[in-house]
């Protein structure tokens, strides 16, 4: 799991466990993540990526900003995450969200409450987006399926 | 056109275009009073970090060099009214502008597409542009909106620290300067700079824990005492704030919210309907009363 590359991105070797990570996290006070840990065990090798926490880290930052030492610990946890996606651990709930993004564009689609808001502001009922000129929309598809995301997952198209 | 002082591509993100319309209403309105001039794009998600970036790296930095490169070829620059997208697109740019092997990957994936990137224009934050504009927006202003507001930065604006920025992350002042031009008073709380609690693909894969963050933020603000509002800089922390409070798991008496776009619209008098105020999940109705209130005492001195 513990590679140079991931060696270089992350500077994780440079942790000395002070533990001001899991001090600053607003999702390590409300759940079982401890940066702290999470950081030590892939340091020493350990698999961690089939560990729930790992999503559980909100990428505030504030570990990172915080750190003593220059570690990368938001980038480490997101790079633990992309390996953990690469060996298909990932939770499902997600999918969804990427499905979303490859058929209309937007993370968050427009939604019938959605047009009654814009319409009732004078706003136009849709707005400009990708979805709206379909050569684009196309070639942004096109390009998302280029990348192999969407085999990562599972999702067909 | 009519003139303006500075011009930018705006990026309005899919959640103040799709679920909070108020927002993109209010930017649009502040914008044109301020003149800054926008320019519409057909974009895609910025895309979200929490969740492309978690997945695939490749994909997260190729579809947001993508939406920055739509308008390079009009020499313009993006603005965002939203955490998220700053937090996609400028570590995009910034990532790219440090990293030639990954600008190469890029740019071989978007020559698929007969694309480039070419990383002229850093994305920008709108808090920086109003930054810039304390004078105009002092010209602007109706009446002192007189509310006691406790900010919340979010995290993407100030983390992780851009090449660029000027601001003392652990104690900024930007936000609080706008706000006080305003006639508002800005409180202090207990981890005003921690997260709302959605970002990270958190608030749509484990609800529950966005909820007792975000809990622990609203409990720290009413501990204060008698605060009208919350202030925000991003829709998606916008969305959580407002949203999650009327959620029957959220244990906590609530606090509107309000984007800073909707407390300039206010100062400069524009009709709390047409900033969208009757929209949120939360009444902001105490928070209306108050500002007309403030509004007729003024009158009523002068």
């Amino acid at each position: 799991m513990i590679d140079t590359e991931f060696l270089e991105l992350t500077n994780i070797k440079k942790c000395v466990q002070c533990g001001k990570c899991s001090a600053s996290c607003p999702a390590g006070r409300n759940s079982r993540l401890l940066t702290r840990k999470l950081i030590m065990q892939a340091k020493s090798g350990i698999d961690v990526l089939e560990k729930e926490e790992l999503w559980y880290c909100t990428t505030c930052f504030l570990c990172f900003e915080r750190c003593p030492k220059g570690v990368n610990t938001v980038d480490a946890i997101i790079e633990l995450r992309n390996r953990a996606v690469m060996e298909g651990k990932f939770p499902e709930v997600h999918v969804a969200a990427i499905e979303g993004i490859y058929d209309t564009g937007s993370g968050l689609p427009l939604s019938p409450d959605g047009i009654r808001d814009r319409s009732m502001l004078g706003l136009d009922k849709e707005p400009l987006d990708i979805a709206t000129d379909e050569n684009n929309f196309k070639d942004f598809q096109k390009l998302i399926r280029a990348l192999g995301l969407l085999e990562k997952v599972g999702v067909e198209r | 056109m009519a003139k303006t002082k500075e011009r930018y591509a705006f990026f309005p993100g899919c959640i103040a275009k799709n679920v909070y319309p108020s927002i993109e209403k209010s930017t649009r309105m502040v914008f044109e009073k301020l003149k800054i001039g926008i320019v519409d794009y057909p974009y895609s998600c910025c895309p979200a970090p929490g969740v492309l970036g978690s997945y695939d790296q490749d994909t997260w930095l190729t579809l947001g060099a993508r939406n920055i490169s739509l308008s390079e070829a009009d020499e313009l620059g993006i603005v965002v009214i939203c955490n998220g997208c700053y937090g996609t697109l400028h570590r995009v740019y910034d990532i790219l502008d440090k990293d030639d092997d990954k600008k190469a990957m890029v740019n071989a994936q978007l020559s698929k597409i007969g694309m480039e990137y070419k990383g002229t224009y850093r994305p920008i934050h709108f808090v920086d542009v109003m930054d810039n504009l304390q004078e105009d927006i002092l010209k602007n202003k109706k009446q002192n909106l007189g509310l006691r507001v406790a900010i919340h930065y979010g995290c993407h604006y100030l983390r992780p620290k851009s090449d660029e920025a000027t601001h003392n992350i652990e104690k900024p002042k930007v936000v609080e300067g706008l706000v006080e031009l305003l006639g508002c008073e800005s409180v202090e709380f207990k981890d005003k700079l921690s997260c709302c609690g959605a970002g990270g693909g958190v608030w749509s894969g484990a609800e529950g824990l966005g909820i007792d963050i975000l809990e622990e933020k609203v409990q720290n603000i009413i501990d204060v005492g008698d605060v009208d509002c919350i202030i925000n800089i991003c829709p998606f922390c916008h969305m959580h704030i407002d949203s999650t409070q009327k959620k029957s798991q959220f244990k906590v008496d609530t606090v509107p919210t309000l984007h800073l776009n909707q407390l300039l619209g206010m100062a400069f008098g524009m009709k709390d309907k047409h900033l969208g105020l009757h929209t949120h999940r939360v009444s902001t109705r105490d928070v209306v009363k108050s500002v007309k209130k403030a509004g007729k005492d003024k009158k009523a001195k002068a």
